[in-house]
């Protein structure tokens, strides 16, 4: 899918929990997610840090959406 | 450390009034049986069925397959940190019921359990069609949560064996095999000309009932360890698996590891088997992370000329199989790795979810997509209620007449990647 979208010649960003798969597959933004079985979130978290984390993921990916970059990047600072 | 397996060989299994073993037949006092089983509050009600090479029987939704075994001599007790103490197992003598199994059955998770054919097509993607099974059916107390029902199915099984292998304490083992792995410099020392080989075994723990228990510990906790080869064979790592029945390895698996057995087979004349590095298969990066790193400096501590990486399950396993290859490979040492395939059902599709470079060796337990039509039994052991969803079926997977078509998938030990099983392909 994301190949497929960027061919299209739209950027992508891949959240993805497993960094290595998203390298293999040829994502060329990538954010790593939180775990595999949930991904955007935490359940150990309260509710009100679950949302800041989640808001920081979506902050981080649309970053990485806006900048430019030069082959594969992730984006784990 | 050295283990004499007794192997007493039983061709049959009967109900009697007594448990006890004759001229290989394991009789089974039923009610004895049951009754112990039902000390546990969770379970409503428990039957014991048996099922025996050759017989029109399916047995279905399957949870675990564990061979009874007894320690007659040595330190500790048959699953150690969960039915006995918490020794160091692996040394003096167990006696091991040869040719019977006790099988688990419950719909936990419903689609994440197995199916074994005794007879017919389905019977020889199975090593279990082979075995006289004791098989435990256990309904739980109304409401009771699914990690709760998977312990208490778990716990069953074990103490069943633990029964069952009681009757082989005073039984003469009608062959014996001993194994013994020397501590590392030792054990270098002894073949200094042979290539120094060790098992690297990935146990499945990524959570949600996709658990297996080393010493008692989830070995989502652990960091990668060293066992001696034989502690194995003793029970030191159970499965809680409730993921797809093809390629999870059972207690019964683990017991009688044959990647292990393989390399006893090799040790002292192609190579230098030197022990087995224990890692786990986790759902955060960093864990995958610091698992493969660790496996690989194990590696290279323990001076390896070359290692067999096994895999459990599928998807993202991948990727810590993958880690683990190109790791211990950076090292300098050789790799080999066993894995199964989800390439589809004409096969064509990419067969890990990961790849490298590095993984120039590999060993295939087979593609768990291929089909296959599983004619109706006499007799079912356990439900069919949950053939349209178990992980391979699909809507419609089952007929009115009892006719399932699914994937090999939902047989349990298809495609073990530990090759356990018959299938394997050649390529070059």
């Amino acid at each position: 899918m994301v190949k497929e979208v960027e061919r299209a010649g739209i950027p992508v960003v891949h959240i993805c929990t497993v960094v290595p798969i998203s390298l293999t597959v040829g994502a060329n933004r990538i954010v790593p997610a939180i775990a595999i079985p949930h991904p955007l979130g935490d359940p150990k978290l309260d509710p009100k840090d679950e949302k800041a984390l989640r808001r920081k993921l979506v902050e981080k990916a649309l970053e990485a959406l806006c900048t430019e970059v030069d082959g594969q990047t992730v984006f784990d600072k | 450390m050295r283990l004499e397996l007794g192997y007493v060989l039983i061709n049959d299994v009967q109900f009697g009034e007594v448990t006890k073993i004759e001229k290989g037949v394991l009789f089974v006092n039923k009610s004895e049986l049951i009754n112990l089983i039902k000390e546990d509050e969770h379970l409503k009600s428990v039957d014991v069925e048996i099922a025996r090479p050759g017989e029109s029987v399916r047995i279905t939704p399957v949870k675990d397959v564990i061979e009874p075994r007894v320690k007659l001599e040595g330190e500790g007790g048959i699953f150690p940190g969960v039915l006995s103490k918490v020794q160091t197992v692996g040394s003096g003598k167990t006696n091991v019921l040869k040719g019977c199994a006790v099988v688990t059955t419950g719909k936990i998770v419903g689609f994440q359990e197995g199916i074994i054919d005794m007879t017919g097509p389905g019977a020889d993607y199975t090593p279990f069609s082979k075995l006289n099974n004791v098989v435990l059916v256990c309904e739980p107390i109304d409401g009771l949560k699914q990690h709760d029902h998977e312990r208490a199915i778990r716990f069953a099984g074990l103490k069943a064996t633990q029964y069952l292998a009681e009757a082989a304490i005073d039984i003469e083992a009608d062959t014996v095999e001993v194994y013994e792995t020397l501590p590392l410099l030792q054990g270098i020392n002894a073949y200094p000309d042979l290539p120094k080989v060790a098992y690297v075994l990935m146990l499945q723990s990524q959570g949600l009932m996709h658990d297996t228990y080393v010493y008692g510990v989830d070995a989502k906790q652990i960091v990668p360890t060293v066992l001696y080869p034989t502690e194995l064979m003793d029970g030191a790592i159970i499965s809680g698996n409730c993921v797809s029945a093809c390629d999870k390895n059972t207690t019964y698996h683990h017991l009688n590891n044959p990647v292990i057995h393989d390399l006893f087979k090799q040790h002292g004349k192609e190579i230098n088997f030197v022990g087995v590095i224990i890692t786990n298969e986790n759902v955060y990066l960093a864990d995958k992370e610091r698992s493969s790193d660790w496996a690989a400096k194990i590696a290279e501590f323990m001076g390896l000329d070359g290692v067999i990486v096994s895999q459990e399950g599928f998807g993202n396993p991948d990727t810590d199989l993958i880690m683990n290859c190109k790791k211990i490979e950076a090292k300098g040492i050789k790799t080999v790795i066993i894995t199964d395939e989800y390439a589809g059902r004409d096969g064509a599709s990419q067969s890990l979810a990961d790849a490298d470079k590095a993984a120039d060796a590999v060993v295939t337990g087979g593609n768990a997509n291929e089909v296959i039509v599983l004619p109706p039994m006499d007799k079912v052991i356990g439900t069919l209620d949950y053939s349209d969803i178990i992980a391979g079926g699909f809507d419609g997977s089952l007929s009115k007449d009892g006719t399932i078509t699914v994937e090999i998938q939902a047989i349990t030990g298809a495609t073990n990647e530990m090759g356990f099983n018959k299938m394997s392909v050649t390529g070059f």
